[in-house]
């Protein structure tokens, strides 16, 4: 393969929504202020009122590849004959997603991880290759509870981004880093100016003053896995998990939470007609993992949030030598009883 | 030909023995695929089995992988699925993706003596590799298989086993006395004590209820089996088998990918979230 080189631009700000008016064969996404204080991704609907001002949104921008709901296939059978099955497999429009923050282009690398490895899922598939993500370093952190620099991101990181763009006085310096990022750039066509040796020095040290934000430190990231493996059996996690209602809004939210359940929706019961779907699920659901007999591995509180903490910390990097973790924070800020993830792993994942 | 892994192939019930009646109730269903587009497997793997309108539920292929011409599932009534089953007909056709899962190593075990222990309906998950040791059986030493149920009743395969007798040694119990049974009467794991299979040269194979495995395997180990002459299947709530869902995760593993077989020198690695 031959290496190609990063293609760095210049935009100006007041030149976004000329951009955005080039892709119109895309749909576009964009965060929006959804309700007070709620920021979510949203169909951009006028380009000039997109401002790139957000800081993270409240859902991740995982469900454009992974959706909550999604039908896996249609089924009917008339009592007595075969069943038919329609296969369900997506095929969207191209859309391109913008102001996506580092930490979840990375746990969009998690997931690409989870939905390929051994076996390739092919509505996961179906829909990756047809999303564009224009990420938005963070000059600022968007919030008290970012961490990503302590699980190995940064402020600025590229990972699972198509484009990278960082704000500047009055410019936006914009990053093609694939192929697909690339024609993105070519069809603003005049609207780009070819980055100059002062724009690079000035997005360079906007990067530099990003990462200098101080964030909430993880000690010995590396030592993390084996003091968690250590203290598997501790009191700890039930005393730490005791406050959990069990709502689910910390795996719900997250980038990098893949879980799901599959299940038959019926639409008519004879003929049987329905659905097959799959929905996001969660590990801190007390039925995840019970079985039919009524045996559940996992039925204390306790027993739950150490799957989801092990899970990220230690399983994922045994097995894919990264953590499962992309410190955005949300699990941390929107946890309804105040459960922290960096708390717990201070405390049980250090050695 | 289709890639996806979520469809599932179809096929048609041939045959329903009912191994079982009453409230544990087990039935033996012989599906063939529906227009030859099925799968091989080895033995431990699995398979989910659809009945649309209802659900899936992963059940171990209890047929030999040298059985080609159809596939069986011995199956107890539990849950919303497997009630569904039991309530189908011969002819009736249900939905089967697999198969899942790794398998017995039983091409590392020849001219060893097999032990197999089951206990229940966990004579289903190990009988593939009874058959397949018995189909090949100059490749072997000894045979024997040790199995109980709750009461004679609970008795599955008793057919089959009583035509393993003269290739296979079979010790058949169950639980508490009952008049004409000439079996032993007690646990299974005491059964195997009584027999006190020989650990030389010896694999042991236990399926059963979680309780009847840990008093097999401290059994197993007053024998003399190391931990990695015990194989045992362990079993998890699954949705893709795949190892994606996540529901049967327990540690680094995925059941449905990386078990359900293992040693009990790679079980006992393994938290007991299972």
């Amino acid at each position: 393969m031959t290496k190609t080189v990063a293609m760095e631009k210049m935009l100006n700000k007041a030149d976004l929504a000329a951009w955005m008016g080039k892709l119109d064969s895309h749909r576009l996404f964009s965060p929006a202020l959804e309700d007070e204080d709620v920021w979510n991704y949203m169909p951009v609907e006028e380009a000039a009122k997109v401002l790139l001002n957000h800081p993270n949104t409240v859902r991740p921008p995982k469900g454009f590849v992974f959706p909550q709901r999604e039908v896996l296939y249609e089924y009917s059978q008339v009592p007595g004959e075969a069943p038919v099955l329609n296969e369900t497999l997506p095929d969207p429009a191209p859309a391109v997603v913008f102001g996506v923050r580092p930490c979840d282009s990375r746990g969009l690398v998690r997931q690409d991880i989870v939905f390929t490895k051994e076996y390739e899922d092919p509505y996961y598939q179906g829909r990756r290759a047809k999303v564009i993500y224009v990420g938005q370093a963070c000059n600022q952190p968007p919030s008290p509870n970012c961490f990503c620099m302590s699980v190995g991101g940064s402020p600025c990181a590229e990972d699972g981004l198509d484009v990278l763009m960082t704000e500047l006085d009055g410019k936006y310096h914009v990053k093609a880093l694939t192929p697909r990022g690339s024609e993105l750039l070519a069809k603003g066509g005049e609207l780009f100016k070819d980055a100059q040796a002062a724009d690079k020095a000035a997005v360079e040290k906007a990067h530099a003053s990003a990462k200098a934000h101080p964030q909430r430190p993880i000690k010995d990231l590396g030592k993390v896995a084996g003091a968690l493996k250590a203290n598997f059996d501790s009191p700890a996690w039930d005393e730490m998990a005791k406050a959990c209602i069990g709502c689910g809004i910390c795996t719900f939210l997250c980038p990098t939470c893949h879980c799901f359940d599959i299940s038959d929706e019926v639409k008519c019961s004879s003929p049987c007609k329905g659905e097959r779907v799959r929905t996001w699920d969660s590990c801190q659901f007390p039925d995840f993992t019970m079985h039919t007999s009524g045996h559940n591995p996992r039925e204390t509180l306790g027993s739950r949030l150490r799957q989801r903490v092990c899970h990220k910390f230690l399983y994922f990097v045994e097995n894919h030598d990264t953590q499962q973790c992309t410190g955005c924070g949300r699990c941390v800020s929107l946890c309804p009883v105040g459960i922290d993830i960096v708390s717990v792993v201070e405390r049980l994942g250090q050695p | 030909m289709s890639q996806n892994a979520y469809l599932p192939k179809l096929g048609r019930i041939a045959a329903i023995k009912e191994e079982v009646a009453g409230a544990r109730a087990i039935k033996t269903f012989r599906i063939e695929f529906v227009n030859g587009d099925g799968f091989e497997h080895d033995c431990g793997q699995c398979a989910m089995i659809s009945v649309f309108g209802k659900g899936e539920s992963m059940i171990s292929i209890a047929s030999a992988p040298h059985v080609k011409d159809y596939k069986q599932f011995s199956i107890m009534r539990t849950g919303r699925v497997t009630t569904a089953l039991h309530d189908l007909n011969v002819g009736d056709v249900v939905g089967v993706r697999g198969p899942y899962g790794n398998k017995f190593p039983v091409k590392d075990w020849k001219g060893k003596n097999l032990i197999f222990i089951g206990g229940g309906c966990g004579l289903a998950p190990i009988w593939p590799v009874v058959q397949t040791a018995v189909n090949e059986r100059r490749q072997f030493g000894n045979i024997t298989v040790f199995y109980g149920g709750r009461s004679s009743r609970d008795i599955m395969y008793r057919n089959e086993l009583e035509k393993l007798k003269g290739d296979v040694d079979v010790h058949l119990s169950i639980d508490a006395q009952e008049e004409g049974w000439d079996g032993y009467c007690g646990f299974v794991p005491a059964n195997v004590m009584t027999k006190a299979p020989k650990a030389d040269n010896a694999i042991a194979i236990t399926c059963g209820p979680p309780i009847m495995i840990k008093y097999v395997i401290q059994n197993l180990k007053e024998l003399g089996f190391e931990d990695d002459m015990i194989y045992t299947t362990i079993e998890n709530k699954m949705k893709c088998g795949i190892g994606k869902c996540g529901r049967c995760n327990v540690g680094k593993d995925y059941v449905c990918v990386n078990g359900p077989v293992y040693s009990w020198a790679a079980l006992k690695d393994l938290p007991q979230e299972y």
